[in-house]
């Protein structure tokens, strides 16, 4: 929606201030936080919102469904921490290594897949997902099984290991961030608009000359490297992994669920869902955790169930249609 | 491997899987129908699980007559997630048809969890706790054969009622109305079928079947709120190794899966017999997604292209 003629030029130079505002206020937020519980908070949001963004770049923007991505988040924490055990190699560098790692198997993965769509390639990938973990709990010389690995404390910046969770807050909204401009940016370029095109009419996309193959595997390596960068990230601050926490298919459907409320297919979608959902999550269970089980779950499930039927283009969107400033944004 | 013990393994996987066709027919033809995956399907199998074992633990009634009797309320069940979850989903994108029914499961297993705990729970069959030989065959080689009776038994009424239903959707003029539908739904409506009411009942229909097999096979597995998950992604395998829709050919794959599980549980372990079929899952999409026994293939696979 373009802003209207009478608009006076001063309001909107004005409000193309409000991201950076945004933005500025994100880096001063960890520094004002000082209970231990709301920063914890608040790294999740961005562990989460950065995962959720890496998700929708391939399901939001190119319509692939993928029911798998729990595979390749824990593809990122197994990868950099089995090579921070066994060698001793730098998690950041392992990050990287899971990272490709995982974009080799999104790439394989991708390639063959290809004549799925729409439900045929969610069954294939949550079949995908399923045998990750089911490595993860059986291979038990490399992954420790269902015990699980616990990471070695020993702050240090080449480890990226810190004994508070203010550096961890800072790294955390780099990669949110990061995911959010990749994404923005993916929208408004050429690749962008190829895979909206493909999601929305194969066919059309394909006789105006888009390579819908070949964006679509682009789609793949991307989402599937930045899933198992969170992967990482979330290793190095848990500190422990084992599979139910990195490999389960509940990662992935919760994911979704953060993308989808949010507003799928939106650069911004993903991080308003993980913004929603996570301080939810976090504060049930601290409440009520023991008391009531799987109550976070419920209503996790219930949000979803209601976005999906009243408002399928997500919260953000809605709140876009709403609040008329946050249109020019 | 003799002969005794490949009889054994096999025996043991026909019993499986006849447990896995009547799970499964109720999904593919959901599916078949309506063009929906009901990614809750497991849910509704552990429901009926649940409700069977709260019958028998309160009433003492016998769990096959517990499962029959909860036909109904499985049913009622199915109806009324029908129109919560499904007609509303029936026109949106495929999207929103995924996750309405991921998040039904979600629901639905944390609602369990929530209420009757993580506990496992199972029930014992008095009369049918001593294993049932067969054989010796001396002129086949081939030795003692054991039998669970909770296995033969559940598996003869899940055969019965999948030839029963089978019968159901081939000979009575509902069950042709159905196939119509599934077949071309704009000519159905043409010839003045209410979509709406057959999505209604084919529905709940489906319900009933996962809900029949959960019954069935209570005396045999212990249930908690995510047994439900275990076993639709078997009935996932099942219905694409069958095609998306294909009846017959449900039933069939299932009685295929079961031997296959067996077999790869005694050859590669207990572990990672799951391993062997998700990747031939995997394969099956890959190289012919409208399965063994799908239909017309352009039909069926509207959304499966090749590329270039």
């Amino acid at each position: 929606m373009r802003p209207s003629i009478e608009q006076p030029r001063s309001s909107r130079t004005g409000l193309k201030v409000i991201p950076w505002i945004a933005v500025l206020s994100l880096f001063v937020l960890p520094l004002l936080i000082k209970n231990e519980f709301y920063l914890d908070a608040l790294i999740l949001i961005f562990l989460w919102g950065a995962f959720a963004g890496g998700w929708n770049i391939l399901a939001g923007y190119a319509g692939m469904i993928s029911l798998g991505h729990n595979a390749f988040f824990g593809i990122g924490a197994y990868t950099s921490t089995l090579l921070l055990l066994h060698f001793g190699l730098s998690p950041w560098i392992g990050m990287l290594v899971g990272g490709l790692f995982a974009s080799s198997i999104g790439l394989i993965l991708g390639v063959i897949c290809f004549r799925l769509r729409s439900h045929y390639f969610a069954l294939a990938t949550l079949a995908f997902g399923e045998v990750g973990y089911i490595i993860a709990v059986n291979l038990r010389s490399l992954t420790g099984g269902s015990e699980g690995l616990a990471l070695p404390i020993q702050p240090s910046l080449t480890l990226f290991s810190f004994a508070g969770k203010l550096p961890y807050a800072y790294i955390g909204l780099f990669f949110f961030l990061a995911v959010i401009a990749i994404s923005y940016t993916i929208e408004h370029s050429r690749l962008g608009y190829y895979l909206t095109a493909f999601r929305e009419n194969e066919n059309a996309a394909r006789a105006l000359g888009v390579r819908t193959g070949k964006v679509r595997l682009i789609a793949m390596v991307i989402s599937s490297f930045l899933s198992a960068v969170m992967g990482t990230f979330y290793a190095q601050y848990v500190v422990f992994i084992d599979p139910s926490s990195v490999m389960r298919i509940q990662i992935s459907i919760q994911v979704a669920l953060f993308a989808i409320v949010g507003g799928i297919g939106t650069a911004l979608g993903p991080a308003i869902g993980a913004m929603i959902f996570v301080p939810i999550a976090m504060l049930l269970r601290a409440k009520m955790g023991t008391s009531l089980p799987g109550l976070h779950m419920i209503i996790y499930g219930v949000i979803l169930v209601l976005v999906l039927l009243y408002m399928p283009q997500g919260i953000g969107s809605k709140l876009k249609e709403k609040i008329p400033l946050l249109r020019r944004i | 491997m003799d002969s005794t013990l490949f009889t054994q393994l096999l025996i043991s996987g026909i019993l499986l899987g006849g447990i896995y066709a009547l799970a499964s027919i109720g999904l593919t033809l959901i599916f078949g129908v309506m063009k929906i995956v009901n990614f809750a399907h497991g849910e509704f199998f552990m429901i009926a699980m649940y409700l069977t074992y709260w019958v028998v633990h309160y009433f003492h009634i016998d769990p096959y007559l517990s499962t029959l009797i909860l036909v109904p309320v499985v049913f009622l069940i199915g109806i009324v997630s029908y129109y919560l979850f499904i007609r509303p989903t029936l026109a949106s994108s495929v999207l929103a048809q995924i996750f309405i029914t991921v998040g039904l499961s979600t629901i639905i297993q944390n609602l369990v969890l929530l209420f009757w705990s993580a506990d496992f729970r199972s029930i014992s069959l008095s009369y049918a706790t001593d294993s049932l030989v067969l054989g010796p065959f001396p002129a086949l080689h081939i030795e003692e054969i054991m039998v669970s009776p909770a296995r033969l038994i559940a598996f003869v009424l899940a055969l019965l009622l999948s030839i029963a239903f089978y019968l159901f959707l081939k000979l009575s003029y509902t069950g042709k109305i159905i196939r119509a539908t599934a077949q071309d739904r704009s000519a159905a409506l043409l010839m003045g079928i209410n979509p709406d009411s057959i999505y209604r009942l084919t529905f709940a229909i489906g319900i009933v079947l996962v809900g029949l097999a959960g019954g069935l096979v209570l005396p045999v597995y212990t249930v908690h709120p995510f047994v439900g998950f275990d076993f639709v992604l078997i009935m996932f395998v099942v219905v694409v190794l069958g095609g998306m829709g294909s009846v017959v050919g449900a039933m069939i794959s299932g009685l295929i899966i079961g031997v296959v599980e067996v077999f790869s549980s005694y050859w590669i372990g207990q572990e990672n017999k799951q391993v062997i079929y998700f990747l031939v899952f995997i394969a099956i999409l890959v190289v012919r997604p409208s399965g063994l026994f799908g239909l017309k293939e352009e039909e069926e696979l509207e959304h499966i292209e090749t590329i270039d």
